[in-house]
């Protein structure tokens, strides 16, 4: 079957892609500035000068090196937050949609409803619960709710139920093989589309998460780049008064935002296509 | 993980005898000792190094939690949770008196503190004394000081505007001139800013009168004279309602959209880091009077260093604290950071007042400041839980502000909010 050309559609297309790699586009080009040209130049092109370096430089040894520390903060969140995530979500998946056993449905509804509630309504009582555990202000009270991730359990149910056949696992227990080996030797490997979907889900919601780690939080060297950079813009903005500066946060923050945005636009580029194909993954009957 | 070591309060007899003040009952032991310092000064790392070298057996480390706001909600929930609070914390005058009423910091009259009120500015003073008590060290000041473009006005040959009268004089005339220019600006939501021109205009609407009762009265003379002068100027459109500290208000300073701003003395270090390339073109001139000849100023932030009651280490805490805002050389160093001193020592130093500054062209902008400091309007007063009304300030008086109308209606909106909120509080609210 020809697929047919539709002139509409590519123009549809490429004001989407105008629209979303505009900020994108400002945010490489702003980088280039200092704190004059942010002011006194077009938001689109460059300004006089090019500051890309200088504005790295600032940013990476200010307050001596802080922000790296940011920087690996959220990579420990992201990669054990996340990766725990998907792996938890595997698991629990998994489980809801091979095995028989009471309670199932009854799981697998309320985890369903458990994604209707918002995080950001949790991030309160969150904080509650960890204050009366004293886990708050260490990094334990933003690594255990990313942990828990209803999304991810609900996606990779119904992958399970769709990706590995059920045949496979009676010819697996026939030749004696256990529940846990079976897991990781036969159905892992046909899950991974699956896995790798709800790992980069998990790792955006972690990379960027702001509020819990804002809560929970107040030292800043446990501070992720989110809370680190509304941090500085805080600062650039000199508030109520007391704002007495002689820094120049701005481009900083400019900065600091387009290298915080590096290691999402990587993983994501080379993971993308099992993001491609666990996108579509059990919507037409093979 | 905090790793505050928690031994036992330290107090070195060396460092009082530093600072001069007659200490109470002091032990001396040569325990090291870790204090946690609550700031957002950016850069004070640089001032708390000098003392590192003073004092080797004590460590302050420097934690920005966060600021202003911010960090009360932080330092409020530590403090009441009994974990997790600072021994220093920096606090703005105008928040202080919630601390100290809730005692959250503690009475500094216990370390010697009254002895140092020589030392300081009498306004910076003023703002520390809560109740007869002494809560904080006052770190830096705000006197208010009238900047403007020496380039802007010069071209529409506008003298420097020396009464409210002939601010208003010059804004028409700039607006005439270029309907997009505007003489100034005026920040629907910075509640601060509004209080420092309704206290230089003789209003004095909060009071504290006792740790259980508070008056508020948005509606007195003052109040009226700046109303009414404002909702002239709003309503002409001659100066335009924009929220400063965003990028279009950058913008505007930078390019001389605006020609002029009335703010704290701290403000020049903010223009000189965000926008370099103005540096030389602005001036410092006295705040506009309300009556020919007069010289009467008030204060637009600044804050002091207070030392919170869950610290174990309260002693040390203090004489940190003391040093850092009464020492020479950690004020000198404060004032390379921005901050406007509150210490006499420098306001009167001759070669502060003498050194031009570059940023103003090469005018000698600390005299101009620190007559200011000098001229300070006597009184002022905020309120048990200024740091809240400051927060409802946009919805009430902001609205107004932002449409162009009478300012006036909008005091009175915020009068209600604050009396509402003070009874629900438990406050015995009056509004004489």
């Amino acid at each position: 079957m020809r697929r047919r050309r539709s002139n509409a559609l590519t123009a549809v297309m490429v004001l989407m892609l105008i629209y979303t790699m505009l900020p994108l586009a400002w945010l490489l080009i702003s980088s280039t500035k200092n704190s004059s040209d942010l002011f006194s130049s077009f938001g689109l092109w460059f300004g006089h000068g090019f500051h890309l370096f200088d504005n790295v430089h600032a940013v990476v040894t200010y307050d001596g090196g802080i922000y790296l520390r940011w920087f690996v903060n959220t990579l420990l969140y992201a990669v054990v937050g996340a990766g725990g995530a998907a792996i938890i979500a595997a698991l629990g998946g998994y489980a809801l949609a091979k095995y028989d056993f009471r309670g199932r449905r009854l799981l697998s509804a309320l985890v369903l409803g458990a994604i209707t509630i918002p995080g950001t309504a949790l991030a309160v009582p969150t904080y509650l619960l960890f204050s009366r555990v004293g886990i708050v202000n260490t990094p334990w009270a933003v690594l255990i709710p990313a942990l828990a991730s209803p999304f991810g359990l609900y996606l990779m149910r119904v992958y399970a139920a769709d990706a590995i056949p059920d045949e496979l696992l009676e010819a697996a227990r026939i030749d004696g093989a256990g529940e846990i080996r079976t897991f990781f030797t036969v159905s892992l490997r046909l899950l991974a589309p699956g896995f790798v979907t709800v790992l980069l889900f998990a790792l955006v919601a972690t990379w960027n998460n702001y509020f819990l780690p804002l809560i929970v939080l107040s030292d800043p060297d446990w501070f992720p780049l989110t809370v680190g950079l509304a941090h500085w813009n805080s600062l650039a903005s000199g508030a109520a008064g007391s704002g007495a500066t002689t820094v120049s946060f701005y481009p900083m923050v400019i900065t600091g935002s387009l290298l915080a945005i590096v290691p999402l636009v990587v993983a994501f580029l080379l993971l993308q296509r099992f993001w491609q194909s666990g996108l579509a993954a059990g919507s037409v009957k093979q | 993980m905090s790793t505050k070591r928690l031994i036992p309060a330290v107090l070195l007899a060396v460092a009082l005898a530093a600072c001069g003040s007659s200490k109470s009952t002091t032990t001396t032991t040569d325990e090291p000792v870790t204090l946690t310092f609550w700031t957002w000064v950016p850069n004070i790392q640089k001032t708390v190094d000098l003392y590192h070298q003073k004092f080797p057996k004590i460590t302050v480390k420097v934690v920005n939690a966060g600021q202003s706001a911010d960090e009360y909600t932080k330092l409020q929930t530590s403090v009441k949770a009994g974990s997790g609070a600072p021994d220093v914390a920096q606090i703005e005058y105008f928040a202080l008196p919630q601390f100290a009423l809730a005692k959250q910091v503690v009475n500094l009259n216990d370390y010697g503190a009254a002895s140092l009120e020589s030392k300081y500015g009498k306004s910076a003073w003023a703002q520390v004394n809560v109740n007869g008590g002494v809560y904080g060290y006052p770190q830096d000041t705000g006197p208010m000081v009238m900047f403007y473009r020496q380039d802007v006005l010069a071209s529409l040959n506008i003298q420097p505007p020396t009464t409210w009268q002939e601010f208003e004089a010059a804004a028409v005339k700039i607006h005439a001139a270029n309907p997009k220019n505007y003489i100034s600006t005026i920040d629907p939501g910075d509640a601060g800013g509004v209080d420092s021109m309704l206290w230089q205009a003789g209003s004095r609407p909060f009071k504290t009168v006792s740790p259980t009762e508070a008056s508020v009265n948005l509606g007195d003379s003052g109040a009226g004279t700046w109303s009414a002068l404002w909702s002239d100027l709003l309503s002409k459109k001659l100066v335009d309602p924009a929220p400063g500290w965003t990028n279009d208000w950058w913008q505007g300073m930078d390019s001389g959209k605006y020609a002029v701003w009335i703010a704290g003395a701290w403000a020049p270090g903010s223009i000189s880091s965000t926008i370099p390339d103005t540096n030389g073109k602005w001036r410092a001139a006295p705040m506009p009077q309300w009556k020919a000849g007069d010289n009467v100023t008030a204060e637009n932030g600044g804050s002091s260093d207070a030392v919170v009651t869950t610290s174990k280490n309260k002693a040390a805490a203090a004489a940190f604290a003391q040093w850092l805002n009464s020492d020479p050389a950690a004020a000198k160093s404060l004032n390379d950071n921005g901050l406007f001193p509150a210490t006499t020592a420098l306001l009167n130093d001759q070669s502060f007042l003498d050194s031009p500054n570059a940023f103003f062209g090469g005018q000698q902008a600390n005299k101009i400041f620190a007559d200011s400091s000098a001229h300070v309007a006597t009184g002022w007063q905020y309120l048990p839980f200024q740091v809240y009304a400051n927060s409802v300030f946009k919805d009430t008086v902001g609205q107004p502000i932002s449409n162009g109308t009478d300012p006036a209606a909008g005091l009175k909106a915020w009068q209600q909010r604050i009396v509402d909120y003070g009874k629900q509080q438990g406050f015995q609210m009056t509004t004489n």
